[in-house]
């Protein structure tokens, strides 16, 4: 064998594994921005220790955000750029069950190495009788069916989280009834335990007389980091801010950023999306109102769109429609700002009354009844804000410039390939 | 003597409503009781408490007093000081002090304090003290008279500091199982601690393990002689108990001896094994061993738990305050956000052409929409529903190739056994071979011809799959073999060739 073949051989191994070492860097990237929380049994766990170093490095440079790898698992603290989302929590949480899950996480920090669910439940009691707790009108007893079912989709979210693994035993039965044998015995994973709370300083820190009242004040008591007083510090400051926004929420709109946060934006938007979606593989969309990184795969987000199912079709049907009304000739005409368009949420449900004679034979039991495009009409209003398409005002819903990239396009007609091929072969192409 | 339910209305002052108040005034009384002060007026029990609040009213001390009195704490006494005023006289006045169930109960408490105060703790020079009582026992044990004063004074000393020493060992034993210390423990304290009790266990380890044999040596050394000794002081304190004749002094002198002998077996049970029992010296030495890993992991548990700068469950109890104190739950998301940042990431999906070429300043209004599958669009569902693909019956064609393989082994046979004789044949002779025996006797051929080093040479061999048996003995260099097949003439050397099957030779 040649001494030329030799290294274009190597060089070529080279490629493969430099290309390999890409694509693991970005699948890591991408399993830490779903799951920033990430336990040894996660899929990516691997490829996220072998890209430790790289990762590190990368969310610490462009986003500010640190991640600390260990042999027990990997914590990405993905602290938010901007505060007001309401629709970013645990799913289907409420203020309620966020408390439990505070206490049971409080009473876990002090649990031995095992604990059971009853086990729990009594700590639990212990700490919900707390005087500012009851004095703010919170009161959680166990002695219900429906608090136990409680205290049991707070244990699930653990689980799920992997703060608790589970040894025996089975929650719905303690659900159900009080008896001995009605319990669960679980590993508490201390290091999990310890990476949940992303807060930059911790709450208990503060010293009474400074603690934070409001709640505005106790967001950025959570996430304010320190900030170093020069122009580079202030500009790093203001990039990490958009960088988080860009690989956390679904767009950016240029008008929602304040003046120097805009001018830095409209200036750096393409360096920076190019940074971004080279490291996570998405794609910049960039428009004239802002811009989205969008995923080709429909994997690296919570609520997808467009999506398959009931719900998904009538939140696309109503994106179309409200698309639309945006697309109107005259709305462009009148608009020198086509925000101005509002929609009732009764339009809307009228909307998908009409929808559902067409397209509700496809539609799941439950929706084609009478009345359900009430229901329908919510789920898709609350789909739309999570995705920033639409906003929910006093007035009624105002559909986001972003919204349009689901407007109905022109039907594209295709020559089959048979027809394509067959007037190639007469010489008559499509000239 | 009062029985036992009697005394219980001792500690009736402790476990009462006014216990706080109750325990003031037994302070007093014990404080006056260490400076030999007999009895005290009610008015100096309210000057001399150490009351937490505003003093009391002195009716208020003389119901507690009279209570006490009632209890059995305190025995009461007329009080017949002089007085200066009318009302002074008509008061019933008493003064009080300590019963002797009182007293009981103030040492007993007292000690109850102490014992669950004390911290675990092996003493090191316990030790060297036990060591040096021994080797002065043994000198004294080794004088033609010894002076039986020192031997006593000696062995009480001996007594004493083992006493100790065992206390503490025991102490330190329960003290290291629970590990309450470190449970509830402030960090620094822990890491202050933790240094402590390593030099600590390390040093006491040390020695133990030299001193152990050092004592063991005393102790055997003095095992013939220290029953003599024993007596003589058992003897000495008889002599001190009560006067009585002579059958209580023998009884007396017997039950001295007793415990004794009891007390140097246990001293022997400490640094020898008894039967399969491993001494107690031996069983300190595994615990304190133990203790460093049981301490180490109780560190590991603390630092966990306040693997960040703040305690996390304090920590998490305040966000829970936070929480309830939001007004709905959109507030209580978004602080569970900022608390948590558990959130995936939420981008657009599906975009396979994302126009690139496309000014950055097109509205999104202007631009082509997304292109969505029109069975998306209409549907709501991207792959077809309907009945799946009907699985395809492949038993027909499976029989067809197993009647072919069954077949060409058939074939494959019937050519072995044209071949594989056992019987030398030449080549030449061999005739016409048809398709599938030309394939075996090639494949042989092939087989063979690779064995021989040279053209002229014999081979023998068995073939690749062990089944066959083959020899060839190349003929004269001009003989000429032919064999026809199906597809053509196979011509060469004629050579002798023997095939037999493998299992015909054994």
């Amino acid at each position: 064998m040649s001494s030329a073949e030799d290294t274009r051989g190597s060089s070529n191994i080279g490629q493969e594994q430099r290309k390999h070492q890409r694509e693991e860097f970005r699948t890591a990237v991408r399993a830490l921005l779903m799951t920033p929380l990430m336990t040894p049994a996660h899929d990516e766990f691997p490829s996220v220790r072998r890209q430790a170093d790289v990762l590190r490095a990368w969310f610490s440079r462009e986003a500010g955000w640190p991640l600390h790898i260990e042999q027990e698992g990997a914590r990405l603290y993905k602290r938010p750029a901007e505060l007001s989302a309401t629709t970013r929590g645990l799913p289907d949480y409420d203020r309620r069950r966020y408390v439990l899950l505070c206490l049971a996480c409080a009473a876990l920090e002090r649990s031995e190495s095992q604990i059971t669910l009853r086990l729990l439940g009594e700590r639990l009691l212990q700490l919900a009788a707390e005087p500012v707790l009851t004095s703010l009108g919170f009161a959680f007893t166990l002695g219900t069916q429906h608090e136990r079912r409680e205290l049991v989709a707070v244990c699930r979210t653990l689980l799920e989280i992997g703060v608790l693994q589970r040894v025996v035993g089975d929650e719905e039965a303690f659900v159900q009834t009080r008896g001995e044998q009605a319990d669960a015995l679980y590993d508490v994973q201390r290091r999990t335990l310890a990476g949940l709370l992303a807060a930059v300083r911790g709450p208990s820190t503060w010293r009474p007389e400074d603690a934070p009242e409001t709640l505005e004040e106790r967001l950025s008591a959570l996430v304010d980091e320190h900030v170093a007083d020069s122009d580079e510090g202030r500009r790093t400051a203001l990039r990490h801010q958009l960088a988080r926004r860009l690989l956390d929420d679904p767009v950016i709109y240029v008008e929602t950023l304040d003046a120097e946060a805009r001018a830095y934006f409209v200036n750096q938007r393409g360096a920076m999306s190019a940074r971004l979606c080279e490291a996570s593989a998405l794609t910049a969309e960039h428009r004239a109102e802002g811009l989205a990184l969008v995923d080709e795969t429909c994997l690296l987000t919570d609520v997808a769109m467009p999506a398959e199912g009931t719900d998904a079709h009538a939140t696309l049907l109503v994106a179309e429609y409200l698309a639309g009304a945006l697309k109107r000739p005259d709305a462009l005409d009148a608009g020198a700002n086509p925000h101005r368009i509002e929609f009732s949420e009764h339009e809307i449900i009228a909307f998908l009354r009409d929808a559902k004679i067409r397209y509700g034979r496809y539609w799941r039991k439950s929706a084609r009844e009478a009345g359900a495009e009430r229901e329908l009409a919510d789920i898709a209003i609350e789909r739309l804000e999570k995705l920033q398409l639409v906003v929910r005002g006093s007035e009624g819903i105002r559909p986001l410039p972003a919204i349009a990239r689901f407007g109905l396009g022109e039907a594209e007609i295709r020559d089959p390939p048979d027809a394509r091929r067959a007037s190639i072969a007469e010489g008559i192409g499509p000239a | 003597m009062r029985s036992v339910s009697e005394s219980a209305d001792l500690f009736r002052h402790v476990s009462a409503d006014k216990s706080e108040f109750y325990r003031r005034i037994m302070d007093v009384f014990a404080a006056a009781k260490r400076q030999y002060r007999l009895q005290l007026r009610p008015d100096e029990v309210l000057a001399e408490a150490e009351w937490s609040g505003a003093p009391p009213r002195i009716e208020e001390v003389n119901v507690a007093l009279t209570q006490l009195t009632v209890w059995g704490n305190l025995e009461s006494h007329p009080d017949t000081a002089r007085v200066s005023s009318l009302s002074d006289f008509y008061r019933a006045r008493f003064l009080y002090r300590l019963s002797q169930g009182g007293e009981a109960v103030e040492a007993a408490l007292t000690l109850f304090v102490q014992t669950l105060q004390r911290r675990a703790e092996l003493q090191t020079v316990a030790l060297e003290d036990i060591a040096n009582r021994l080797r002065a026992l043994q000198t004294l044990a080794g004088e033609r008279e010894p002076d039986v004063a020192k031997v006593h004074e000696t062995l009480r000393d001996l007594v004493r500091v083992f006493e100790g020493l065992a206390e503490n060992a025991q102490a330190f034993m329960a003290g290291v199982a629970r590990s309450i210390e470190l449970q509830q423990a402030e960090s620094s304290a822990v890491s202050t601690y933790k240094r402590q009790l390593i030099d600590y266990l390390e040093r006491f380890i040390g020695d133990l393990v030299r001193r152990s044999d050092t004592i063991a040596g005393h102790i055997l050394a003095l095992d013939p002689r220290i029953d003599v000794l024993l007596q003589q002081v058992a003897a000495r304190e008889a002599r001190d108990a009560a006067p009585g004749n002579e059958t209580d002094r023998v009884e007396a002198q017997t039950s001295h001896w007793n415990a004794w002998r009891e007390r140097w077996k246990g001293l022997h049970g400490w640094f020898f094994r008894s039967g399969h029992e491993p001494s107690q010296a031996e069983l300190l030495r595994a615990r304190a061993r133990s203790a460093i890993p049981q301490l180490l992991g109780a560190i590991a548990a603390l630092n966990e738990r306040r693997s960040g700068r703040s305690d996390r469950s304090a920590d998490f109890r305040i966000l829970a305050n936070w929480f309830v104190a939001c007004q709905n739950d959109g507030e209580a998301h978004r602080l569970a956000r900022a608390a948590f940042a558990l959130n995936p990431a939420r981008h657009f999906a599906l975009n396979m052409d994302a126009d690139a070429d496309l000014p950055a300043s097109t509205r999104w209004a202007d631009a082509p929409p997304l292109k969505i599958h029109p069975r998306l669009r209409e549907y709501g569902e991207a792959t077809p529903r309907g009945p799946m693909a009907r699985i395809r019956d492949r038993a027909e064609a499976r029989a067809r190739l197993a009647r072919e393989l069954a077949e060409e082994f058939l074939q494959v046979e019937a050519a072995r056994r044209r071949l594989a004789t056992g019987h030398s044949i030449r080549l030449s002779d061999l005739g016409e071979l048809d398709g599938h025996a030309f394939g075996l006797f090639l494949g042989l051929l092939g087989e063979a011809l690779t064995e021989q080093t040279h053209p002229e040479a014999a081979v023998s061999r068995q073939t690749g799959d062990g089944l066959l048996h083959i020899d060839l003995t190349p003929l004269a260099a001009e003989t000429r073999a032919e064999i026809s097949t199906p597809h053509g003439i196979f011509s060469g050397r004629d050579h002798l060739i023997t095939i037999t099957p493998t299992q015909d030779l054994r």
